[in-house]
């Protein structure tokens, strides 16, 4: 077990010091946050939305910044698995005595860090520059992080399955993306849309996900979301299991094929 | 099985589906015609021994590349049986893993371009369970091995082909396992590099540190220089399996005989081709101004060529040089395959 653990080091390791030689990109990146909270802030500062105030009893500017600042995330964890699992690295991994598991796991955790930097760029900025309102229950965020990243990294396996397979277009990520933007209540809350089309948002983790933690950004108890949190428990159980059944099925049938290294 | 053994294989095969994107080939959209399948290996029996430097010679799409795939794991096998070290490659995957290096012919994609040698190898040993505390100590070993020490801590991509192809077997050499796939190693080196690796194969990996190496080429010369013994490998089945010089032997049926020649005429050409004991003669022109002709004799044997000397005396044509030609190896192939082998 150590060992694996030992191995996990040496992919952020290895991650953290290629990345760090792109410093022209790094610094884009970092600029990119620093912009993206600012405009995100300055939105929501001088815009109103009465159904925020009525679901969340927050202002826009909060909703808008925690929401925008944990989708950085949550994009990341869509993509991350098939971001990294390269079908060359693949091979040189599958050849010796290291566990797919930690694979995954140290092949995406470079990509949580990096994440996790945005995110604290953007809650800094909110904060610092435009009071948005902060009151961490510690628990309660790394529980429900734990729980939307896992659901959201069984569908990056799902994608990244297909993709082994297929070698282009992953409908999945594609398809995750859009319910995120429509209907993961990271922009707007979904229930300002009509009727049947807000109803898809109970079907979809993302909206678990926002919800649940931007009530845990603000100081709200554990027992205040615990419908939202049995919920998105439930989504994780499910999908991570499936995720990673299919990411085994589709690696063994391009292994079967003789396909893996072909992209 | 046999202890002294340390690759086996007992029928094993691997078959593809043809992946042909043409549209002609797949049929139409309502009518999909059934892909082909292709063998890659074809029910292969093959046994090398502990510490020996085996040769898998074949033309491309001869199937090396899948077997060295399915013997480390990397591709199941349809039929049959693959042990190393005593271990299945199916039922025993991880054990397998342990017990082998493995050098693809693309070996460069699994290097990290923006890490230095050391930390490119300092992720693998870490990947390949080296043990911390010898860890530093082992990669220093591997990169003087290979030569790359002076290069440690210079990025990869500053690497020229040759160097990178080191670092890929450096990689290879750090868990220190018994058994190493090289597949084509050599590909895209230049002469120097290609025979310094080759050097240090047969002299360091295989005489000195006594490992058992699988070794496969599809350069004739290559694989008769630093093997022990041969295989020759045609659309997956393994045609000949023996010593270099024993596999020359088998296309050792008559002579062949070089003559390099002044003036000589089509029509004494074929004169020589009809004589008794002579099978076949072949003319090349090397130089119209001095009319030179390089004559590639076949003789049933080498009693028939007094024969064609008398003609060449009675008919004074002057005899520039003379060589009995050994069978080469892509004599053997060829005999044995009706294929030729790239140089």
């Amino acid at each position: 077990m150590s060992q694996e653990i030992e191995k996990i080091y040496y992919f952020i390791k290895r991650d953290i010091t290629s990345f760090s030689t792109y410093k022209t990109n790094m610094t884009l990146m970092v600029l990119g946050a620093l912009f993206g909270a600012l405009s995100y802030a300055f939105l929501g500062n001088n815009a109103t939305m009465q159904s925020v105030l009525n679901l969340y009893h927050i202002s826009f500017k909060d909703y808008l910044v925690i929401g925008v600042a944990f989708s950085t995330y949550i994009g990341q964890a869509l993509t991350l698995v098939q971001a990294t699992a390269t079908p060359w690295q693949l091979e040189e991994v599958l050849v010796s005595p290291t566990r797919l598991g930690t694979f995954i796991i140290g092949s995406s955790a470079w990509g949580f860090i990096w994440s996790t930097v945005v995110v604290v760029i953007y809650l800094a900025v909110g904060y610092f520059a435009f009071g948005v309102m902060l009151s961490i229950n510690i628990i309660g965020t790394v529980l429900v992080l734990g729980l939307g990243i896992s659901t959201l990294v069984g569908f990056s396996m799902i994608g990244a399955g297909i993709l082994i397979v297929v070698k282009q277009g992953d409908p999945v990520t594609w398809l995750m993306g859009i319910l995120t933007s429509v209907f993961g209540n990271v922009l707007f809350p979904p229930q300002v849309m009509p009727y049947p089309l807000s109803a898809v948002s109970y079907f979809v983790p993302q909206y678990y996900f926002f919800t649940c933690i931007r009530l845990m950004m603000i100081g709200r108890s554990l027992q205040s979301i615990l419908p939202d949190i049995l919920t998105l428990a439930l989504m994780c159980a499910i999908i991570l299991p499936l995720g990673y059944l299919i990411y085994s099925w589709c690696l063994k049938t391009a292994r079967k094929n003789g396909t893996l290294s072909w992209f | 099985m046999n202890s002294n053994v340390a690759i086996e294989t007992h029928n094993l095969s691997k078959i593809f589906k043809s992946r042909d994107r043409n549209s002609e080939a797949q049929g139409s959209f309502f009518n999909r015609k059934k892909p082909e399948m292709v063998t890659a290996v074809d029910h292969l029996n093959l046994e090398i021994r502990k510490g020996e430097l085996f040769g898998l010679l074949g033309p491309n799409g001869a199937g090396k590349t899948t077997l060295v795939k399915v013997l480390c794991t990397l591709l199941p096998p349809d039929e049959g049986t693959a042990i190393l070290n005593g271990f299945d490659v199916v039922r025993q995957q991880m054990d397998v893993r342990r017990s082998i290096g493995a050098l693809f012919s693309v070996g460069e994609r699994g290097a990290f371009w923006r890490l230095n040698g050391y930390m490119n190898l300092e992720f693998f040993s870490a990947i390949y369970n080296v043990p911390r505390s010898k860890r530093h100590e082992r990669i220093m070993e591997v990169l003087d091995l290979v030569g790359l020490k002076d290069k440690a801590f210079e990025r990869y991509q500053r690497y020229s082909g040759g160097m990178k192809r080191k670092l890929a077997l450096a990689r290879v050499l750090l868990p220190d396992t018994p058994i190493l796939l090289l597949d084509e190693p050599t590909v895209g080196l230049d002469v120097i590099s290609s025979r310094t690796l080759r050097d240090f194969i047969k002299n360091d990996l295989s005489r000195k540190a006594g490992k058992t190496i699988l070794y496969t080429t599809h350069y004739v010369e290559e694989a008769s220089q630093i093997c022990d013994r041969i295989g020759i490998l045609n659309r997956g089945k393994l045609v000949a399996c023996d010593t270099p010089n024993n596999i020359r032997g088998i296309v050792k049926k008559g002579e062949v005989v070089e003559i390099r020649v002044k003036s000589i005429t089509d029509a004494q050409i074929e004169t020589i081709k009809n004589m008794d004991g002579v099978t076949d003669v072949t003319s090349e022109l090397e130089d119209s101004v001095l009319d030179l002709r390089r004559l590639r004799l076949n003789l049933q044997s080498i009693g028939s060529l007094p024969m064609v000397l008398d003609f060449f005396f009675k008919e004074k044509i002057l005899l520039i040089d003379l060589k009995r030609e050994e069978p080469t190896l892509e004599d053997a192939f060829i005999e044995l395959t009706g294929r030729g082998l790239e140089k």
